[in-house]
């Protein structure tokens, strides 16, 4: 699940003579502050038609967790103008497909769909950004829903119970605590009045990124925008998320018991973000551990001696606020945690006292950069980029995060390992499996 | 590991292969690929996508689960894990590092009808990739060491995958709906009849389904016709095709009796999945079975997912879908539900079905239906690699390179009688085997 980076100027690069997907990004802010990323894309009739908003559990506030996720499964009941089954309706009988997420630092929904389409989505898009209708009724059996869903994945599955229970632990001030889904008695108790509420603050023009790619021409898309998004008032600023997250005194330790086959283990550091100078070496680091079959923590703990069934290890770049680095790894049978837990310790000291060879740093390098250009191909996937990178300050910084990549030097790694990997910093998970 | 984000709706990536999701290329538009039998008989196909300097390469041969002898469950999936794990010329772990020294990949895996060694690679690195999938293909030594380490890591997945009510209960409801034949069986096998497996099973097996005749290679992306064929030939090119006759499958013959099944676990939802035996696309049933179920429980629109999760609020997931293989296919409805609720979605479940036997769907879901599966095809192929395994699959379904043309006009002509006939053929609520993974009393 690691978010991988795709682009433009690096295909330019490594085959000058490939015209047609090396297309330029038209990027506009309209008069109410909604930004419009627009990359022309001619290969298939189709196009991605997103919208990004800048919300997510992030924004959230203790007592009102899950508010962001439980909001965008509203956003497919209607507007006074669409029945409540009308998105879903309109865009399948037109054969698109559309979905949508919630993360801890944004909410996103897509329609991929025939090129000849876009107008209707972009109607659709901006109706339900300004009129969406939050009936009570449908809240009330939405909320069933949502309920449902967090059964699925978080109490009826071992790992995702666990990530829930570390993830709280880690952060005492930053609501990156908070699972994304909510808290079971939030989603329980939130009032329809405090989701209007959410959606007022958070779903403006100017709190949004609307990004598409695909067959389409610019000119006519961005008149077409204008026309609806751009007669959307502009909100007020959504307030800033505060809470810093002060420093870890101290490991925590969370051991849960619960029906399973086999135990799970997690780790996680705090670290920084893309603002920080170590973010490109913090990204290399996680390849050179869990990139691939050749990565550190799969041929030693996996291949070598067989002592775990998986193990990784996962950076968030793209974390708007400082997040976690987390380490996983499921035992094989007979394999105690503690065990592992011991060999994922062992992997992160060695990297504070022995540079890497230069074959993993070169290959780490060139798993990222290769990445970039398989998500070339997808429209759905280049409008994705644009979006991620948007949110970090600029689609532009695409452009600069190779450089930065490949500017990554052993040095580099042995000098973040050292500044962020205490051994007395970290939070600590253990899954125990319960016999049946 | 952990959840990222949460979604609004779950996304079918088991469901979408190849069942409904067909539509067809603009009238008049170039052929979907070209296609060709080498010598050896190896049918290769080539779809010219030069835009992006990628290139998708997948040899697909029949020698899938479909052929695992009855007590060696599992074998063509351990055959297709130690395939990359050793070569006359490489180790595994020599052949790993050279793939992602240069950003690529090579993996290999075993379906229920065919066994399939996939690479992706940037077009600077093709002739690496091309060397590396051949000799996985051509002279895999299947180490012991590696045979041993493979099946104690199936054996764990295995277990760690019953921690899945989903698996579970598909696993349960195959055995069910092909209590027969070898689709009844897991690919993976079991704990215990990977267990008995040796390197001289998987070097036999090898030997004996891995043969050029029964092989595709399909080639996408930043290629020509003439440069693929010219760099598969002289790769592959000297794979002998052996004498004796192709092995091949009796399809299933008897109906399977319908019957109910529940399986315990501590969870605080319950799966419900009622499956039986339908019809793959040669038959002419395929086309209107595929929106009948797309009506019933396929898209945000359908009636199951309006009735229970819209009205009722009783499931996060509810869908239903048609899975045809080489020698047969099922229909299934699914949904999870807290355990309380269990006997109403099941009741939800069967009047559904039985509605769609008693009345004829209106014009509106029947248009709905057939505009999605028709207009939502274009991103079924809208990357090299999803061309590259839909070309290898409807090459062995046998399904013709013109199948979008005929999918495309077959779901077009489809009427609320067609539906009728198929629901009343293949709904009957009565005719359905049902798995129930929970907290059951």
């Amino acid at each position: 699940m690691r978010i991988f980076v795709a682009f433009l100027s690096i295909v330019v690069l490594l085959a000058a003579s490939v015209a047609s997907a090396a297309d330029q990004v038209v990027a506009s802010t309209l008069d109410n502050g909604l930004r419009v990323l627009l990359l022309e894309d001619h290969r298939s009739p189709i196009v991605s038609f997103q919208v990004w908003y800048r919300v997510g559990s992030r924004d959230e506030l203790r007592g009102a967790t899950g508010i962001a996720h439980f909001l965008e499964h509203l956003m497919f009941k209607g507007t006074p103008t669409r029945g409540p089954k009308q998105f879903a309706r309109l865009v399948e009988e037109n054969g698109g497909q559309d979905n949508a997420f919630t993360s801890q630092d944004v909410t996103s929904y897509y329609v991929d769909i025939a090129a000849d389409k876009i107008d209707l989505v972009i109607d659709l898009e901006a109706d339900r950004m300004q009129n969406l209708l939050l009936d009570p009724k449908e809240i009330a059996s939405e909320r069933e829903v949502v309920i449902e869903e967090r059964r699925t994945r978080t109490e009826d599955d071992p790992g995702g119970f666990l990530g829930e229970e570390v993830g709280s632990i880690a952060f005492k001030a930053h609501p990156y605590g908070f699972p994304i889904i909510g808290w079971m008695e939030d989603i329980k108790r939130v009032t329809p009045a405090e989701i209007r509420a959410f959606y007022k603050t958070y779903y403006v023009p100017n709190n949004a990124i609307v990004v598409a790619a695909g067959d389409f021409k610019t000119q006519s898309v961005l008149e077409k925008i204008q026309k609806t998004f751009g007669r959307i008032p502009k909100g007020k600023t959504p307030p800033p998320v505060l809470a810093v997250e002060p420093p870890q005194n101290g490991e925590r330790r969370v051991i849960v018991t619960k029906e399973a086959e086999l135990p799970v283990v997690y780790m996680a550091w705090h670290v920084p973000n893309h603002r920080s100078n170590d973010a490109p070496a913090l990204e290399v680091l996680s390849t050179i551990l869990s990139g691939g079959r050749a990565s550190r923590l799969y041929r030693d703990l996996v291949y070598q001696r067989q002592l775990a069934l998986e193990a990784g290890g996962d950076y968030s770049y793209f974390a708007l606020d400082p997040n976690l680095f987390w380490f996983w790894a499921t035992p094989m049978p007979g394999q105690k945690p503690e065990t592992l837990e011991a060999e994922l310790a062992k992997h992160m000291e060695r990297l504070k006292t022995e540079p890497v060879t230069d074959e993993e740093l070169a290959r780490a390098k060139n798993q990222i950069e290769s990445s970039f250009v398989f998500q070339e191909d997808s429209v759905h996937r280049r409008a994705s980029l644009l979006a991620r990178f948007e949110l970090i300050g600029g689609y532009a910084q695409k452009d600069t995060f190779v450089t930065k990549i490949r500017a990554v030097t052993a040095a580099d790694l042995t000098r973040v390992a050292n500044a962020w990997f205490a051994s007395d910093r970290k939070s600590v998970g253990v899954l125990l499996p319960k016999p049946r | 590991m952990r959840p990222r984000a949460a979604r609004t709706r779950v996304v079918l990536a088991a469901v979408a292969a190849l069942t409904g999701a067909l539509g067809a290329a603009p009238a008049g538009a170039a052929p979907l690929a070209h296609r060709e039998v080498l010598p050896n008989g190896i049918v290769l196909l080539v779809a010219e996508r030069p835009a992006v300097p990628i290139v998708a390469v997948r040899v697909l041969t029949r020698a899938g689960a479909v052929f695992d002898p009855d007590d060696r469950a599992g074998l063509a999936n351990l055959t297709s894990a130690v395939l990359t794990r050793g070569t006359a010329k490489r180790t595994g772990p020599e052949i790993d590092s050279a793939i992602e020294f240069v950003g690529g990949s090579l993996e290999a895996g075993a379906g229920r009808d065919s066994l399939t060694v996939a690479l992706s690679v940037q077009k600077r690195d093709l002739a690496l990739g091309l060397d590396l999938l051949s000799e996985v293909v051509l002279s895999p030594t299947f180490p012991a060491a590696e045979v041993t380490r493979k099946v104690a890591e199936i054996q764990a997945a295995i277990r760690r995958s019953e921690e899945d009510p989903n698996t579970l209960a598909i696993r349960a409801l195959s055995r069910l709906v092909y209590p027969d034949h070898p689709y009844g069986r897991p690919v993976e096998g079991t704990r215990e009849s990977v267990a008995r497996l040796t390197r001289d099973d998987v070097v036999k097996f090898y030997a004996r389904h891995a043969r050029p005749d029964a092989t595709i290679v399909a080639v996408v992306g930043a290629i020509t016709v003439d440069e693929a064929r010219r760099e598969i030939t002289a790769r592959l090119g000297s794979w002998a095709r052996p004498s004796d006759p192709l092995p091949s499958i009796t399809p299933p013959t008897t109906a399977a009796t319908p019957r109910e099944e529940s399986i315990k676990r501590e969870l605080t939802q319950s799966t419900l999945m009622f499956g039986r035996r339908a019809v793959r696309q040669t038959d002419p049933d395929y086309f209107p079975l595929s929106v009948a179920s797309y009506v019933l429980g396929g898209g945000s629109t359908s009636r199951l997912y309006t009735k229970v999760r819209e009205e009722s609020g009783l499931a996060y997931a509810v869908y239903s879908w048609v899975s045809p293989a080489r020698y047969g296919a099922a229909f299934a409805v699914s949904a999870q539900t807290r355990t309380a609720e269990v006997p109403k979605v099941a009741a939800l479940i069967r009047e559904e079905l039985a509605r769609m036997t008693r009345e004829p769907v209106s014009d509106r879901e029947l248009s709905l239906a057939k505009q999605f599966l028709i207009g939502s095809f274009p991103f079924r192929l809208d990357t090299s690699a999803k061309v590259a395994d839909f070309l290898a699959a409807v090459e062995d379904q046998g399904l013709g390179l013109d199948y979008p043309e005929r999918y495309k006009e077959r779901i077009g002509r489809v009427t609320a009688r067609d539906i009728q006939d198929v629901a009343a053929k293949y709904f009957p609520p009565a005719s359905f085997s049902l798995v129930t993974v929970g907290e059951i009393k």
